[in-house]
């Protein structure tokens, strides 16, 4: 007996993206980043095209950060402490996507500056061929300083400038469209919210190619459940033709998951729970591996054993492409 | 269109065109055509012409077309005999103005006469001139500004579009005097507005004022002096034209969207200060083309209709005829209208109280104990209004105390107390009023050490001993209340004054004028129905946790919650235009009764992601209305009695229906249609389209007690009209039975009119 496989007919598409800009493109870059334009449901080959797989980022930061796990300083070791040896590390280790997130204060303490800023940009911008994004320490104020800098400091480069929040996102998008750079936009888990915030950005004049949508996650057992499903709401809304839900999406599933005690702490927990470095790198990459499925285009980690991992997964998921 | 306008706008474009051609015809001969022709500083080449035409120029010969072009857009100066040209011609005469205006800067920067030479003057940050020619030092020693350069415009452009800056002043010619000039300066710097400084009138120039008064100007000021000539006018509108360049993504030869792009995100206007001369004329209406409107302190014809700008194109306000009590108060007050005029919007971060102040204390009581004093309650009356009025009768930032404040009162003691809140706004509607004033419990909640109950005339207000002890009075509520409408309602609200009245005779003439203000409104209220307007509203909010539900707002049905209605959604939707309350078009009626509408069917199909595909706004049986969870009231059959009960959420005794509020709201909730069960706000049962086709409150048999006596006096004017002036006594409550055996007895005992009504299922 032959089963008919039941397939959706969508009437939209998700929005490409592209990150980075080549030396033709007027940046620096060795390659680009493109994320979107399929118009069907994460890995359903047999129903529409998927043309570019998801891609992975890799979190580095601007000084080597004072409260990550214990196992990611082991499994980064010395490259922390200078953001562009990370960088290469990071680049090494197979990531897409270079993810720079800047800190509040320098390593001894005094607050970052716009001089530091700029020169952390350029070193890293020197040390990696890979698109970057540049994100900001999350105080509206200081991030407003800092990442002009940053944009001005990457000019043309095309960089990922974040994080776009509701109260706060004029001097981001303003100073993306005045250094050719894309935007990342975050609201906290809500449809209507994730879409209204990219009506905004659109409405300042930024075109909607250069906005990636984060509709924040949470960790598995956090609150993963609800993120993962406004993030299927926002894709099933875009695949069937709500405009501004068709961005590509992207998640931070590295930043929630270390956190969590789970995969923070290796003492004093049940012993069910069972070795610390096995649970703490499962737990990151099997909430990434969830947030695929539910429509994420960028996912961002922070172990590199994860990268590989989940490297292998989007691999085999996109090579039944073929099969399909 | 002025003809007086007209006339000398174009007069002055024909004229200032032939100087530019005469100027370019002289540099050409003698410099060559390949002599390069630029800007300092700029990526932009000669922006106004790039912005306009697409056209790179880089070199004198490349100038000429573009002087023609300029030449085709002038048309002859109306004659006499001529009465009707103008607006399109004198707004393409200014255009060309600007053409020309441009071209001789440029050719100025050739010959040296660029930036313009000021002996004396020194800048706090400026453009810098690598030219040894033009002064040779990077600051502008000696020079005026000139164009401002891209690393300046990068860094203030980011403020006007993210709205740190407000807008740029353009001011032209030379203040009555030096103290007018600086005051005027001094306004616009308070408001963070940037100040450019342009031209003369009679050889004397506002740079000129600043200067002898010793005003630091420069970058660092936020005051760029351009030029002592009207021609440098070019400068400012050469960096509006950059700025949409630069932050609205737009190209060269755009013109009309970088135009458009200036008239609705660029908040800046012309002041021009004493004689307006036919060079001055042509080049505000070069302005106008921008969107930027022109006042003029000199008595000068008016152009009120709007279309090109978003207000008034050109206001006349003459100097020595502005209200005030000297040159400084006019001085004030001209700007404070300028601002007006544009739009502007001016923010205000922190409300100044001195106690902490925040949303954290907005639920904050105050007991008796630790009571300084009270307003209203049982001992007092308490009555707030908010009532709009005309632009120039508000009087914004204005708090004024009518009467003793309460020091003198004993301590736990009480007076009466009036807080009148005067608004004006280009946006405002008399609709608003009731919204807004329903804002001031919020607001006044949100200090620390206040606690606020009630509203209009039923306001009761208390002061802590500790916010006392921390200086709290009562002109604070003023403070309070004004930047919280700024900063919460700045769509709608232009300007907020506010009176604070204890003085016992003016407590009661206003109290008097309030309540008749209130009568009005809830007549007003009552008078609008469902079929007196065009268009419901979407309310989304709920989204959040109910995907598929959405609640569609009428005039008589709010939103279940009882935290929107109609009018409350209207505001909404002028202050967030991109939020959870959009119009619906109501669009063919298909059942009046039912309340099934084709527009309201359409939208909720979308917004509700097809989850449901007919809504009747009014029927309870039939496609009823989703429910989130946040209803006030859930409505559910009581098949046995051939009617409905009402249960309140704040009723937490059994019901009839076996389940108590909190499980009855897992049945009505969720987004899911449910015939014979609906969640909606309270104010909804006193509504004339309550369960119309069901047959409205004759239906119901069973009601929460809570619900009779907080709204015993509607209930019984409805059920007056209903020919059952008992009504309320033949449904019962949870005071004679929680069971629907209770209920049908209950009900065949008082003979309720349910039981003659044709069966519900």
């Amino acid at each position: 007996m032959t089963v008919e496989t039941p397939k959706e007919a969508w009437t939209g598409t998700v929005r490409e993206v592209t990150l980075g800009a080549t030396a033709d493109q007027g940046g620096t870059r060795s390659r680009t980043l493109t994320v979107g334009a399929e118009s069907t449901l994460p890995f359903l080959h047999f129903e529409a095209s998927i043309p570019n797989p998801p891609a992975l980022a890799l979190e580095i930061r601007d000084r080597k950060p004072d409260d990550w796990s214990p196992l990611l300083y082991e499994a980064w070791g010395d490259v922390m402490d200078d953001p562009a040896a990370w960088a290469k590390a990071a680049e090494e280790a197979g990531a897409d996507l270079v993810y720079l997130v800047l800190s509040l204060t320098t390593s001894d303490g005094s607050p970052n500056t716009v001089e530091n800023v700029r020169a952390v940009v350029r070193k890293v911008l020197d040390a990696t061929g890979l698109p970057l994004a540049v994100i900001g320490a999350g105080q509206a104020e200081v991030d407003n300083e800092l990442l002009v800098a940053a944009a001005e400091e990457g000019k043309g480069e095309r960089l990922l400038l974040g994080l776009c929040e509701e109260k706060n996102y004029r001097t981001i998008v303003a100073t993306a469209m005045a250094n050719e750079h894309l935007v990342q936009s975050r609201t906290p888990m809500d449809v209507n919210l994730a879409k209204q915030l990219v009506i905004l950005i659109n409405d300042m004049g930024m075109p909607l190619e250069r906005i990636v949508m984060d509709p924040t996650t949470g960790a598995l057992g956090y609150g993963i459940e609800y993120g993962y499903s406004v993030m299927e709401r926002l894709r099933l809304a875009a695949l069937q033709g709500d405009k501004m839900t068709q961005q590509p999406m992207i998640v931070t599933p590295g930043e929630e998951c270390w956190k969590v005690k789970e995969a923070k702490v290796g003492e004093g927990v049940p012993e069910t729970w069972g070795d610390w470095e096995p649970r703490a790198i499962a737990w990151e990459g099997i909430t990434a591996a969830a947030l695929l499925h539910s429509g994420a285009n960028v996912v961002v980690l922070r172990h590199p054993e994860n990268m590989r991992r989940t490297r292998s997964m989007i691999d085999e998921l996109m090579s039944s492409k073929a099969a399909g | 269109m002025s003809r007086y306008i007209a006339t000398h706008a174009i007069r002055g474009a024909n004229a200032i065109v032939q100087e530019a051609e005469e100027l370019l015809e002289r540099t050409l001969k003698e410099k060559g055509p390949d002599t390069a022709v630029a800007f300092p500083n700029t990526a932009y080449y000669l922006p106004f012409i790039l912005g306009m035409t697409g056209t790179e120029i880089s070199k004198i010969g490349e100038l000429p077309p573009i002087l023609e072009h300029a030449k085709k857009l002038l048309s002859p100066v109306p004659t006499d005999s001529r009465w009707l040209p103008y607006l399109g011609e004198t707004l393409d005469c200014g255009m060309a103005t600007l053409f020309a205006e441009e071209i001789i800067m440029a050719l100025k920067f050739v010959t040296g006469e660029q930036p313009e030479k000021l002996p004396g003057l020194q800048l706090a940050g400026s453009t810098s001139f690598t030219s040894p020619d033009n002064g040779g030092g990077p600051n502008g020693n000696g020079y005026l500004n000139g164009p401002i350069d891209d690393i300046q415009l990068r860094s203030w452009g980011i403020q006007l579009v993210d709205g740190r800056m407000p807008g740029f002043a353009a001011i032209v010619g030379a203040a009555k005097s030096n103290e007018v000039a600086v005051k005027i300066v001094r306004e616009l710097q308070r408001r963070s507005i940037l100040t450019f400084l342009i031209g003369s009138s009679n050889g004397k120039s506002i740079i000129h004022q600043l200067m002898e008064e010793g005003v630091e100007l420069g970058y660092d000021t936020f005051t760029v002096p351009f030029g002592t000539d009207t021609e440098s006018a070019i400068y400012p509108l050469g960096f509006a034209t950059r700025s949409a360049l630069t932050f609205g993504g737009m190209k060269g030869g755009q013109a009309k969207e970088i135009l458009r792009y200036n008239k609705e995100r660029v908040f800046a206007f012309v002041l021009a200060l004493g004689e307006v001369d036919d060079l001055k004329y042509a080049t505000a209406a070069g302005a106008i083309n921008f969107g930027f409107p022109v006042i003029a302190d000199t008595v000068i014809p008016e152009i009120l209709p709007t279309g090109v700008t978003t207000y008034e194109h050109v206001i006349s306000m003459p100097f020595n005829e502005i209200e005030g009590a000297d040159d400084l108060e006019r001085a004030e007050k001209l700007v404070q209208k300028c601002i007006e005029i544009r739009g502007v919007k001016v923010t205000i971060a922190e409300v100044p109280v001195p106690v902490p102040y925040g949303s954290a204390f907005e639920g904050e009581v105050v007991r008796r104990a630790d009571m300084r004093v009270e307003f209203g309650g049982k001992n007092s009356r308490a009555v707030e209004y908010l009532f709009m009025d005309e632009m120039d009768n508000v009087d914004d930032g204005k708090i004024e105390l009518i009467g003793p404040d309460f020091e003198d009162v004993e301590e736990g003691g009480a007076i009466d107390l009036g807080i009148l809140v005067k608004v004006a706004g280009r946006k405002m509607e008399k609709d608003f009023e009731p919204v807004l004033e329903r804002q001031i419990h919020y607001f006044i909640n949100g200090a620390s050490g206040i606690q606020h109950i009630g509203q209009r005339d039923i306001a009761w207000i208390r002061i802590s001993k500790g916010a006392t002890e921390k200086g709290f009075n009562l002109k604070h509520f003023g403070d309070i209340l004004h930047t919280r409408f700024h900063s919460d309602f700045g769509s709608i609200v232009d300007k907020v004054e506010v009176t604070i009245i204890t003085d016992p005779d003016m407590h009661a003439e206003w109290l008097e004028k309030a309540r008749a203000a209130f009568n009005e409104r809830n007549v007003r209220m009552g008078a609008m129905t469902d079929e007196s307007v065009d268009e419901f509203y979407s309310c989304t909010l709920c989204q959040s946790f109910a995907p598929d539900h959405l609640c569609v707002i009428s005039p008589e049905r709010l939103g279940l919650c009882g935290a929107y209605n109609w009018l409350d959604c209207k505001a909404s939707k002028q202050i967030n235009p991109t939020g959870p309350n959009q119009p619906i078009k109501k669009g063919t009626e298909i059942d009046a009764e039912k309340g099934y509408f084709q527009g309201v069917n359409e939208f909720v199909q979308v917004a509700s992601h097809g989850a449901v595909q007919e809504v009747s706004m009014y029927s309870i049986m039939e496609n009823p209305m989703t429910a989130c969870g946040c209803f006030e009231c859930i409505a559910m059959v009581i098949p046995e009695a051939n009617g409905i009960m009402i249960v309140s959420r704040e009723d937490s005794s059994m019901t009839p229906a076996g389940m108590t509020f909190s499980t009855l709201a897992g049945v009505a909730g969720g987004g899911l249609q449910t015939p014979g069960v609906m969640g909606h706000g309270k104010f909804y049962i006193s509504s004339g389209k309550f369960i119309l086709p069901d047959g409205g409150l004759k239906r119901v048999v069973w009601m929460s007690s809570i619900l009779k006596e907080q709204m015993a006096e509607q209930l019984k004017a409805i059920a007056e009209r209903e020919g059952e002036p008992d009504l309320l006594d033949k449904i019962a409550d949870e005071t004679i039975c929680t069971d629907v055996e209770g209920v049908v007895k209950h009900v065949t005992e008082k003979n309720h009119p349910a039981l003659s009504m044709p069966p519900l299922m």
